[in-house]
């Protein structure tokens, strides 16, 4: 993608951003119901990007799908610009959160989720991105056993597996949300397709998760 | 790492955990009642062995608890029970939490119960061992040395320090995923056995140091000081438990720079200044971090070390000592016009303007508030006298609760009013000159500041 190319800076976190391109892209390109024209239209879907660190390839993403001028790209956390190493949601257009601190996007998902039902907006969808690093929060457990509790299926997490820094999942990501009611999907996070139908599963009265396995070899790449 | 369990990675098979499923909280029913078998799946994806049985049958407890001891997994007894068991009027009732029963209930709950009688149950005695507090301390510490005018960052001289720690056998370290941020990954490298990684989970890594000082280790436990927050309540609590802990928070203020307000610790002084009892340092270079770190290990109670992102001059000899509770001159005479007081990147700040200051003729006493907590109070009372009350601090932390109203508390004794420069915007992600001067906590600003209350 010539967008991601343009990014340049946020050495750091380039692993990151590359682990999440492909399902990020697939989520702007035929999933999400959203207007760079009206970033805030009431209707829209909601994706929250909870992993906010490495927000080179969201950043990209949201550029080529016109939420900001592509130029915006070429001063990525320089003194002026509005692209910060952590997504503000103040000040980047289209973005829903601020984040950078893990552990944060899936509750606030579960509360945006949450608020749509209650006003009976029933129209859209909340998509949520984590980290398998960042799942060892605590916090991202009381939201699973909430939303499962709750059955809210205006809600899909997917979880980035790149089998990061974390101490690995004994019976698999996917079987946490399943013993507290979500439906699962489990997928090559490079296969485009693979994604997208992962992502259209959904059951009535059920929260859903899609967990894209990243090869970690790719990480350096 | 991935899947692959390391030897230190071990599950915890000598640890039980017992959930009376009673199915009422405080004001009603809980959310998975008395679905036990919920409770069980839930253990098992967690990979715990679940046993689920019914809490009032003391035989199946005995059982229970009897079946652990060969399993090689931690294991989760879920014990189904009924609230206010043994007394029909209150059983399984909601609205009896925390209440005394009235005189009559209480005499009927006697007589259900059996009548008064006086049975004593001799339990199984734990076998003699090494009693808490025993750990062997071993080696001898030598602090690291630096040279003055070297750039060092205190996270470095904090991750240098616990290394030289590190010699003493009753010494661990807990890291939540940045060690290689916070340097605690040389303690790792040198003592793996000691090092213990708890990944993502701050809570976690607070709530286990206070596990591991029962048993007599000196814990330290450090993270980004902005990620402590998240465990605020073990913190607390373990000030309730009079656990002894050191934790240390790097990454601080805006000082961080490009990373934004998210990383920004800018509320930790508040945070730790609040826990009764506890001690909050924030050193400005090198050599006073090895010493302040020093004497963390063997201070009681919650001992907290903020530290900075980057590098900044050694300002002091390596033996030149630091006690808890003083603060250093820097820059001084017996006749200065203002005093100057800061701590971590605002003493270099301040350092910078006195100089402006004394191009401009007006003498500056600048001070390194190094322990924010207890504070050398007649140290801030006497520059305060020399200067006439020409007093300005200066804190890369928000306005309320850190370093600036701990000097305010001070002076309000006395009736001096302090000039306090302080974060009290939101930050942005840039670089860190930019931000501490859109902050208001730059050489320029304080030195302005100076000229313009001594009117000069």
């Amino acid at each position: 993608m010539t967008a991601l190319r343009r990014v340049t800076g946020d050495v750091k976190h380039a692993p990151a951003a590359l682990s999440t391109l492909d399902v990020l892209w697939v989520l702007y390109d035929r999933i999400l119901r959203v207007d760079p024209t009206r970033p805030d239209a009431p209707e829209r879907d909601r994706f929250l990007l909870s992993k906010g660190h490495g927000p080179a390839a969201y950043y990209a993403v949201l550029a080529t799908k016109g939420f900001f001028p592509a130029d915006w790209l070429d001063d990525l956390a320089g003194p002026a610009s509005r692209l910060g190493h952590h997504p503000d949601r103040t000040l980047v257009p289209g973005t829903e959160i601020s984040s950078g601190s893990l552990g944060h996007g899936l509750g606030l998902s579960v509360g945006t989720a949450l608020g749509l039902r209650a006003q009976g907006l029933t129209s859209p969808h909340v998509y949520v991105l984590v980290g398998d690093a960042e799942l060892d929060e605590g916090s991202n457990h009381e939201a699973v056993a909430y939303a499962g509790a709750t059955g809210l299926d205006n809600l899909t997490a997917i979880v980035i597996d790149n089998r990061s820094a974390t101490h690995g999942w004994p019976g698999g990501i996917a079987s946490r949300f399943a013993v507290n009611g979500w439906t699962t999907a489990d997928v090559d996070g490079r296969d485009h397709d693979a994604i997208a139908t992962g992502l259209r599963q959904r059951i009535p009265h059920r929260p859903h998760v899609v967990v894209a396995r990243v090869e970690p070899k790719f990480e350096g790449a | 790492m991935g899947g692959d369990r390391q030897g230190w990675l071990l599950p915890l098979r000598n640890l039980t955990a017992i959930v009376d499923v009673n199915r009422l909280g405080q004001r009603g029913p809980t959310e998975l009642e008395w679905d036990m078998d919920a409770y069980r799946r839930r253990f098992e994806a967690f990979d715990w062995n679940a046993i689920v049985i019914d809490g009032h049958d003391l035989c199946a407890v005995d059982e229970a608890l009897r079946q652990v001891r060969g399993i090689d997994r931690p294991t989760a007894i879920l014990a189904r029970t009924i609230k206010g068991k043994g007394l029909p009027q209150v059983e399984n009732e909601a609205n009896w939490h925390g209440k005394a029963l009235p005189p009559d209930l209480a005499e009927k709950a006697v007589a259900e119960l059996g009548g008064l009688r006086d049975i004593r149950v001799t339990s199984p005695r734990p076998e003699l061992g090494t009693p808490a507090g025993a750990t062997t301390a071993g080696g001898q510490v030598t602090l690291p040395t630096y040279d003055k005018g070297d750039k060092v960052a205190t996270r470095k001289a904090f991750g240098d320090a616990l290394l030289a720690l590190g010699a003493r056998t009753d010494v661990v370290v807990l890291d939540a995923e940045v060690s290689n941020s916070t340097h605690t990954d040389e303690f790792g490298k040198a003592y793996p056995d000691r090092f213990f990684e708890m990944f993502i989970a701050e809570q976690q890594m607070v709530a286990a140091a206070v596990g591991m000082q029962v048993r007599g280790y000196r814990p330290f436990a450090a993270t980004f000081a902005a990620f402590f927050t998240r465990a605020h309540d073990f913190i607390r609590m373990a000030a309730i438990s009079q656990a002894d802990i050191s934790l240390a928070g790097s990454h601080v203020g805006v000082e961080i720079g490009p990373d934004g307000p998210s990383q920004m610790g800018l509320e930790d002084m508040s945070m730790m200044r609040s826990v009764l009892g506890s001690t909050v340092l924030y050193p400005s270079d090198a050599v006073s971090c090895a010493a302040l770190v020093g004497q963390m290990v063997d201070r009681d109670g919650v001992n907290y070390i903020r530290t900075t992102r980057g590098s900044y001059p050694v300002l002091y000899d390596s033996d030149e000592s630091f006690p808890i509770g003083g603060s250093k001159q820097v820059r001084g005479s017996d006749n200065d016009d203002v005093a100057l007081f800061g701590a971590g990147v605002t003493l270099h700040n301040c350092l910078a303007a006195a100089d402006m200051l004394a191009d401009a003729g007006i003498r500056a006493r600048v001070i390194d508030l190094y322990s924010v907590k207890p504070i050398d109070g007649p140290a801030i009372l006497e520059a305060a006298r020399v200067t006439g009350g020409r007093v300005i601090v200066a804190e890369d932390h928000y306005a309320e609760g850190g370093l600036g109203e701990a000097v305010m508390a001070v002076c309000a004794e006395e009736g001096i009013r302090v000039t306090h420069l302080a974060v009290r915007t939101l930050p942005a992600s840039g670089d860190p000159n930019e931000l501490l001067k859109a902050a208001g906590i730059d050489a320029l600003t304080i030195a302005e500041t100076a000229r313009s209350i001594t009117g000069r």
